[in-house]
């Protein structure tokens, strides 16, 4: 990037920054509300949304259709040693997707999908382990015997030595792999740094190819120049699609929504079904005293911890803090202050919506 | 690619309930695959393709031959920079044995205190050890911010000193993280060196593991490669650590640092500082290793594949300007090399040309080579444009590729020549090579003063030299720097180019002429100084000076020959097609990407990418027809840096609900009812509908990070929304 770019940016950030104090504090008269637009019923929005008429659905077809000649030019890259990387505009899942399913055959695929809040790497490199070790029995028996007897199981085995077995020079045929498909390696759930550096290493193992997907503008950002040189090897291609992001926008509120409950509940219905029993439990026992005491300002850590010991949901405050940490790092609870000053925990939800919420977890 | 209905590798289709998965297997591999050069199934994407048989052999053929070529260039890669460090290596290796030997000499530890589990410290022990109580230390300075480069470099340094009989840990500064502390860096290190994974890693299983199976033979180093990069305190305590288990693990440090020797000193604290006794070693430049490289990868190999000018000298600019690393041109050139062997259907042809056996042995080769051959032979613009049509058998085809590996080996013996010369002008190679890649330059040939008679013996591809360029180039500058070369100097130049022509006849044979003049006039008598002195005259130094010119003349005289006979545009030279590859473009956009650029045109000129005829006409002017989220976006580029969420949406409401123009004249035109009804629906959209869409642009617009919303604003208008673009 130009220098003149750096500047012009640290030059907008802070010019955002005063334009909003500015708005913030005038109180133009000027503005006008969103209040003033009359806005649809929830419901009848959300359906709408769902039966948007799709523009230029021909033009979309054609163009997708379009990058199919590019499939065999994108395996090739593939089998050279390259991870393939598609940018642009409009939602690529359903095109990566089919080159995997038709392209991409002769080899073990498996979907990682990067727009969804929490991805576990460690099991998918579990799976990943799996596959290549499906893949090394029908391919050469012999193989076997250096890790099937003295080896422990793939699921108990560290990250590390997980990422050095699918890295391992089991066969000489480079052409054994298994392919990694990244719908949003950019996404919530994959964009911290640790969880990139963990890609980045799978990614360089000599039997794992990668093909991911990108939508953010910003995406670059998230690798140093090791992990774009050295490990994911990228070779970009611009494949922009136009097609709606429907699955990749699941998780975003309707902006012209008052309230966004029914996202909100399917969102945190998600994220709480991904976590363990208990603390799903835990979560359920803050839900219920929400709903039995609706004006109350949420329920204060000690009651919790109480009830939770009680019902031997945690051993210790420790545990508690761990769930509660997971809980508020997904929004699902907040905390505030009641009149005597003491932090209460509450879920930011109507009471309508909690029920349904607590209703979805418990089917 | 048709797929058959094998139910057992039928890939499954995603569902709905897989879109909500974190991850899940798409496929497993359908049947073993086979190596190269094989029967497999074939991606049958073309229904024009009727000869799979042929596109399979294609694809392996495709394959294997980038495999031959990069596994070459990557092997040639290695050797340099290993040739390059060899020195530094060596230089190393022998400090450690050194220092070992010096810590051996006074560590003489009893057996019971040897195996005693914890560290033996305490002032006795210190002042019996002396100088053992420090940790032996060697700053390798790697001259180079882009710590990528090095990685290799370090890699390599490890596998020397193995070889040479130490005991190496490599670790990186991933290992020395706040978040991991010395436990994290211990584990490495015991998984190193003890080849196991401990969980509860401690220094006494290292102490117990160095002195029960006499490993205490052997130097124990641990190479650090990024020091700046590690976290001070955790690299701090395992200093202060190794300090304290010195005596009993004399291990040896080589730090890799990018800056300075201060470098060190502000992350460690003097205490951590105080403990290392350090000895400086340096590795080359990377404009040193860039040289190395060229010359390895594009001059000396240069029969094989190649990049052309605007290909060098893109990548010129971008190693100058941007990323500054080596390993993004080794990237590019793994790229450029796919991306040619996909491309040009002849590039088979470059695996032969690599090989010891020349262009020869193509009778080998299948018969589908054959129409292979022929048909794209036709279209090589290098041959079309001198009118000549290789017939079909193989001699013409052996004798023009034996003609453009001759013309490359003279080619690159040319460059080299210059290269030498530019060296005193502080030219890199690569800007030698960039500069010989220019057409111009063979009219540059004939710009100097001095009119030579045309050799034709090589020139039957010598087009016309002609034209005197009027800015000062690259080959006047060299020339005149061969002109004004001291005789001792000129005399070095020649040994340096005598050397680098060897095995290459035609030009070789010129220098030992040139060289055997320059000694001549070295050996000529001179007069007696004294006598000189004695009797100064102007002559003499006229003739001193006339002497001296007359050589120099000659050597630019035989550059300049060299030049013209040499240097062609590789646009004339025939099969140039094959070796060449000068796709910027494509090369840019798999190397870089850069999707900010690309997501914002994407949007701003959506009906280019659809091809659609109704959106582009307007020359500019938003139209319903147009993607929702491209008229959104339109719109935000009119406002400033924040949007009233209120204005946005009026203005993206009248744009969608403006009519359709021609949808209404289609409505005049088409009597059918059905066609009809969907030309009235723009005008008839719900309030919901546009909502809805409204909703969908904006959240599109917040994936791709075009927008991003600022809560707080929201919060404290309490009803009053803005947008701010252009933030992550």
């Amino acid at each position: 990037m130009d220098s003149n770019d750096v500047e012009e940016e640290e030059f907008g950030f802070s010019r955002n920054y005063f334009l909003a104090k500015e708005l913030c504090g005038s109180g133009k008269k000027s503005m006008r509300k969103l209040s003033e637009i009359n806005i649809t019923d929830e419901q009848v929005l959300r359906e709408a949304y769902a039966n948007i008429e799709p523009k230029h659905e021909k033009e979309i077809k054609d163009l997708v259709n379009s990058y199919k000649k590019s499939y065999s030019e994108w395996v090739f890259v593939l089998r050279c040693g390259f991870g393939l990387l598609m940018y642009g505009f409009g939602s690529k899942k359903a095109l990566l997707e089919d080159f995997a399913s038709t392209a991409l055959t002769d080899y073990s695929v498996i979907v990682i999908n990067g727009y969804l809040q929490s991805i576990n790497l460690k099991q998918v490199a579990v799976t990943l382990a799996e596959l290549l070790w499906d893949q090394l029995k029908l391919q050469r028996k012999s193989t076997l015997g250096n890790h099937a007897k003295d080896q422990q199981p793939l699921h108990t085995r560290s990250m590390d030595d997980l990422i050095s077995f699918l890295d391992g020079p089991h066969l000489e045929d480079d052409e054994c792999f298994v392919c990694v498909l990244v719908n949003n390696i950019d996404g919530p759930g994959l964009r911290d740094s640790e969880t990139q550096q963990y890609l980045a290493r799978i990614a360089a193992c000599s039997h794992i190819r990668m093909v991911a997907s990108i939508d953010h503008v910003n995406a670059p950002l998230l690798w140093d120049k090791k992990m774009v040189h050295t490990q994911f090897n990228w070779y970009w291609y611009h494949t922009p699609t136009y097609a709606p992001y429907k699955v990749e926008g699941m998780f975003f509120p309707l902006i012209l929504t008052h309230n966004g409950n029914t996202q909100t509940v399917k969102t945190a219905s998600i994220v709480l079904q991904s976590l363990t029993p208990n603390a799903q439990s835990v979560f359920k026992v803050l839900a219920d005293h929400q709903l039995a005491h609706p004006d109350e300002e949420g329920m204060p850590f000690n009651n919790l911890y109480t009830i939770c010991r009680e019902g031997f949901l945690v051993s210790s405050q420790i545990t508690l803090n761990a769930h509660l940490t997971e809980f508020k790092d997904h929004e699902l609870v907040k905390t505030r202050r009641n009149s005597d000053g003491e932090d209460c925990l509450y879920i930011p939800l109507t009471s309508e919506a909690l029920k349904k919420l607590v209703q979805e977890i418990s089917q | 690619m048709a797929l058959e209905a094998d139910p057992s590798s039928s890939p499954s289709i995603p569902t709905v309930e897989s879109n909500l998965q974190p991850f899940f297997v798409l496929h497993k591999a359908s049947q073993p695959r086979k190596s190269t050069i094989k029967a497999r199934r074939k991606i049958d994407l073309s229904p024009k393709n009727s000869g799979s048989s042929t596109e399979e052999y294609n694809d392996s053929l495709r394959l294997e031959t980038f495999q031959i070529l990069w596994s070459n260039t990557e092997s040639i890669i290695k050797d340099v920079m290993k040739n390059l460090n060899a020195k530094v290596f060596d230089e190393i290796d022998k400090w450690v044995h050194v220092s070992f030997d010096e810590i051996r000499d006074c560590r003489k530890l009893g057996f019971t205190s040897a195996t005693r589990p914890y560290p033996i410290l305490n002032s006795a022990s210190i002042a019996a050890a002396g100088a053992c109580s420090q940790i032996f230390t060697a700053l390798l300075f790697t001259k180079n911010m882009e710590f990528v480069d090095d990685i290799l470099t370090f890699a390599d340094l490890g596998v020397y000193l193995r070889s040479h009989g130490c005991y190496v840990a490599n670790l990186t500064s991933l290992d020395f993280s706040a978040k991991s502390g010395v436990g994290g860096c211990l584990k490495t290190l015991l998984r190193q060196f003890l080849m196991v994974d401990v969980d509860a890693p401690d220094m006494s299983i290292l102490a117990s593991w160095f002195t029960e199976q006499e490993n205490c033979e052997n130097p124990l180093v641990v190479i650090i490669d990024d020091v700046e990069r590690c976290c001070g305190s955790v690299l701090a305590d395992f200093i202060i650590m190794l300090r304290e288990w010195a005596i009993k693990i004399p291990i040896i440090l080589i730090l890799g640092v990018a800056t300075t020797f201060d470098a060190l000193r502000s992350i460690l604290c003097s205490r951590a500082c105080s403990y290392l006794s350090v000895c400086e070693f340096t590795l080359g430049t990377p404009a040193e290793r860039m040289d190395a490289v060229i010359d390895a990868v594009l001059l000396k190999n240069c029969e094989s594949f190649s990049i052309g000018k605007q290909v060098s000298t893109f990548l010129r600019n971008y190693f100058l300007r941007h990323d500054g690393t080596l390993t993004l041109f080794f990237r590019a050139l793994r790229i450029a090399m796919a991306r040619h062997i996909y491309a040009e259907p002849l590039s088979f042809i470059l695996r032969k040309l690599v090989g010891e056996e020349g262009a020869k042995g193509f009778d080998a080769e299948s018969t589908l080579l054959r129409e292979n051959l022929l048909k794209r032979a036709l279209d090589l613009p290098s041959l079309k444009s001198r009118c000549f049509q290789p017939s079909a058998s193989y001699a013409d085809w052996d004798c023009g590729l034996s003609e453009l590996k001759k013309l490359r080996r003279l080619w690159s013996s040319t460059v080299m020549c210059l290269y030498e010369v530019g060296k005193y002008r502080k030219m890199t190679l690569l800007d030698s090579y960039c500069e010989m890649l220019k057409p111009e330059l063979c009219n540059a040939g004939g710009s100097d003063h001095m009119p030579l008679a045309k050799d034709n013996t090589m020139s039957s591809y010598n087009h016309q030299l002609h034209g005197c360029p009027q800015k000062e180039c690259y080959v006047v500058r060299i020339l005149q720097t061969v002109r004004d070369l001291p005789s001792v100097e000129l005399s070095k130049l020649l040994n340096r180019w005598e050397m680098l022509t060897r095995g290459i006849t035609e030009i070789h044979e010129k220098v030992k002429e040139l060289q055997s003049q320059t000694t001549f006039e070295e050996n000529r008598p001179k007069r007696n100084p004294a006598e000189a002195s004695k009797r100064p005259t102007v002559r003499n130094h006229i003739n001193e000076k006339t002497d001296k010119n007359t050589i120099n003349k000659k050597v630019a005289a035989f550059l300049q020959c060299i030049i013209r006979q040499y240097i062609h545009p590789i646009e004339n030279v025939p099969y140039n097609e094959i070796v060449f590859f000068d796709d910027v473009d494509k090369l840019e956009t798999a190397l870089i990407g850069d999707p900010r650029r690309r997501i914002q045109a994407d949007l701003l000129e959506s009906h280019k990418f659809l091809k659609c005829s109704c959106c582009g006409k307007n020359g500019g002017v938003l139209v319903p027809s147009m993607h929702d989220t491209s008229i959104m976006y339109s719109l935000a580029q009119e406002h400033g840096d924040l949007i009233n969420l209120h204005e946005w949406f009026h203005s993206f409401k009248a744009v969608v609900s403006q009519p359709v123009p021609q949808a209404k004249k289609r409505l005049r035109q088409s009597p059918s009812p059905k066609k009809r009804k969907r030309s009235k629906e723009p005008q008839t959209k719900s309030d919901a509908s546009i909502q809805a869409e409204f909703c969908r642009a904006v959240t599109e617009l917040q994936i791709t990070g075009l927008i991003r919303m600022l809560w707080n604003i929201l919060q404290i208008q309490s009803g009053n929304a803005f947008t701010c673009r252009n933030l992550w």
